[in-house]
């Protein structure tokens, strides 16, 4: 199909050096790279290897040093603050490491955050607020606070949150890290299955054999370069 | 509730023992406001009022040149009429016309060989018109013992009582109570010897022991027919309505006296040294104020940046999933004003109770206090709308500018640096 080979987001000799105390670090060195609709990819690497840094430029949370990314035509280098605001609220998804659900907001207004920024109407944003929970398996957790939730629920709500605007590209930054190796695999096999039900893109970093296993690309950066990429059998 | 509204209101409830210490510094900082308005508010109303009604009016009116450099030649000629139509004024109360003289007095003890005075004093000789002054100041209130002075029939009859009021002082350094008699010796507006008997009708307690030390009471057709000024007065002493409508009442005063001659002043300017104590007294509430202000707007800027370091992970999170800026600073902005509204509501409530006692039981001067030649037994608050408007006007201020500096260092957070976990 044409929309499997539609790429979402494409970077070209992406460089982030950072400044420590006068100390240049460069982070990622030059990366090319692309990401077609209805990926399950993980980057994966040792830690330092620039990991965050290069999900970070893609997601436009930090600024390249050189190089460019693309998403759907736009540069966001060109982008204004607000427009980069903007582009993250819709087009990305975040699923953190350490989940970072709002500790005041029940778990369905959590998920509804991003849909009030976007002004969806209340109507749908409660259907979709329902439907996702039915999704990530929490149809009953609608009104808990985040803190009446174990470490999985509470990934699983993030991962609510990050889909249930539709974004571009759900980015997850190590998000087992926090999580026992059981809780981990049920995770990644609910991504997954979402994945391939919703056909969102989804590109996240690990170090995990279980969540690399499960990944259907997986990229190699080593020391702020794209080393190797291995497409998995299935 | 908007996003904005309901992530503050929650916010405000996480720390508890903190939104409660923010608070209650807010709500002090109100309360302390609060009364020291009322206070000064009242103890001042109270003082106008008690020196203006008891003692000099509101409003005089004088010849022109009388207040800076007074003489017994500068006098309203044609006073009565004058002192009717400054009645008939819409503001005005009461007046009443005074004459201002000085003269020997001198007792005599009994079978004392006559010509032989065995005591004397100096003192001002103050002539009232019985009714007039009762009317204006309620005279009668100050006579500790004996009588008021007898009013004379008609003015134009000019008939003499023959009796005198002193000060509780004069009447013990000239050893004479009620019924007694003394000689008073004086020069008259004319140029002539002045001096005439007269009998101890009464004894006055001002409460100020140097006004009674020094002060003796005729009426006023005793004192023009002594001081040969027939007709004539020094000074209308005008009671006004309120103390509100001084600045009107003088106007309007000024209108009648302007082409006569005359000059009108309120108690602003012929008080001027209770005055300008005042205004000085104003100026150190005001630093205070901006003291208390001060002092409890840096514990809430303590508290509020402490609250920003905190949450500087969330604000990141905000930040990513794409919320803007000035929402972030609106949100923490919002989290302080709550917390000063609460803290006016608070200090409102608690500032009444206060106030309310402090206008019923206020401060009691045991002796009296002296301000500025006036003299004040007790000070009471008075609960105006400056009393709430200020204090709330400063907290909403104070907790808006305060928070700010940290809202926008909250909403500059570097998203990426802020959420990195190693
Ligand atoms: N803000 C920063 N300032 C300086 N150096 C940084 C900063 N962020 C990351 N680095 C450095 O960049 C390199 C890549 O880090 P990172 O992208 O976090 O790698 P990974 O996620 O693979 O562990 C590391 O050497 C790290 O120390
Ligand atoms: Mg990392």
């Amino acid at each position: 199909m044409k929309t499997q080979t539609e790429n979402v987001i494409v970077t070209r000799d992406l460089r982030k050096t950072y400044e420590d105390g006068g100390v240049p670090v460069e982070a990622v060195r030059g990366i090319d790279f692309a990401l077609t609709k209805g990926e399950f990819t993980a980057i994966i690497g040792p830690s330092g290897s620039g990991k965050t840094t290069f999900l970070n430029l893609m997601a436009g949370l930090d600024s390249p040093t050189g190089g460019e990314v693309e998403l759907s035509g736009n540069l966001i280098s060109e982008m204004s603050g607000k427009e980069l605001s903007n582009y993250r609220r819709d087009h990305i998804g975040f699923i953190f490491q350490a989940y970072n659900l709002f500790p005041v907001l029940t778990v369905e207004e959590n998920i509804e955050y991003i849909m009030l920024l976007q002004g969806v109407h209340k109507k749908e944003r409660h259907e979709r607020v329902m439907k996702i929970l039915e999704q990530v398996e929490l149809q009953d957790f609608a009104g808990r606070l985040p803190s009446k939730l174990s470490g999985g629920q509470q990934q699983r709500v993030a991962v609510a949150r990050a889909m249930v605007s539709k974004p571009s590209l759900v980015i997850a930054d190590e998000p087992t890290a926090n999580l026992d190796s059981k809780t981990s695999g049920d995770l990644l096999d609910m991504m997954k299955k979402l994945n391939e039900e919703t056909g969102m893109t989804f590109l996240f970093s690990t170090h995990d054999e279980i969540v690399m296993k499960r990944a259907r690309k997986v990229v190699t950066i080593r020391d702020g370069l794209l080393y190797k990429t291995d497409e998995s059998s299935e | 509730m908007s996003l904005t509204a309901k992530l503050a209101w929650r916010n405000i409830f996480r720390q508890r023992r903190r939104t409660i210490l923010t608070i209650m510094t807010m709500t002090g900082g109100f309360v302390l406001s609060s009364l020291s308005i009322g206070w000064m508010d009242g103890s001042y109303s109270g003082m106008i009022l008690f020196f203006t009604n008891h003692r000099t009016g509101q409003i005089q009116v004088h010849k022109e040149g009388y207040l800076d450099n007074p003489s017994i030649y500068d006098t309203i000629d044609n006073y009565s009429s004058v002192g009717l139509e400054i009645d008939s004024l819409e503001n005005v109360r009461a007046w009443a016309p005074r004459i201002y003289t000085g003269a020997l007095l001198a007792s005599r003890e009994e079978g004392s060989p006559s010509g032989i005075y065995s005591n004397s004093a100096a003192a001002a000789i103050i002539g009232i018109d019985p009714r007039l002054e009762e009317n204006a100041t309620e005279f009668s209130n100050q006579i500790t013992d004996g009588e008021m002075l007898t009013a004379s029939e008609a003015d134009s009859s000019l008939r003499a009582t023959g009796q005198i009021l002193l000060g509780k002082e004069l009447a013990l350094t000239l050893n004479v109570t009620v019924g007694d008699s003394l000689i008073l010796f004086s020069q008259a507006a004319d140029g002539s010897g002045a001096d005439r008997k007269y009998t101890v009708q009464g004894i006055v307690s001002t409460g100020n022991p140097e006004v009674d030390r020094t002060t003796s009471y005729l009426t006023l057709a005793d004192s023009q027919l002594l001081f040969a000024l027939e007709g004539r007065v020094h000074e209308l002493a005008v009671m006004t309505t309120s103390l509100g409508e001084v600045d009107a009442a003088a106007a309007e005063i000024s209108g009648v006296t302007g082409s006569l001659g005359l000059e009108t002043a309120s108690w602003k300017v012929f008080a001027r040294e209770f005055y300008a104590g005042m205004k000085a007294d104003e100026t150190q509430l005001k630093i205070m104020l901006a003291i208390i202000i001060g002092v409890a707007a840096l514990g809430v800027l303590n508290t509020i940046l402490m609250m920003v370091l905190e949450r500087r992970r969330e604000f990141g999170v905000m930040k990513a999933i794409g919320t803007q800026p000035k929402s972030i600073v609106r949100m923490i902005v919002l989290e302080a004003n709550l917390m000063g509204l609460v803290s006016i509501i608070a200090g409102g409530i608690l500032s009444t109770i206060g106030l309310l006692i402090l206008s019923k039981h206020g401060m009691v001067f045991d002796p009296p206090m002296d301000y500025g030649g006036f003299v004040f037994r007790e000070m009471l608050a008075s609960i105006t709308p400056a009393c709430y408007w200020i204090p709330s006007v400063s907290v909403m201020i104070t907790s808006s500018v305060v928070s700010l500096i940290p809202a926008l260092k909250a909403a500059h957070t570097d998203a990426a640096k802020s959420l990195r976990t190693v």
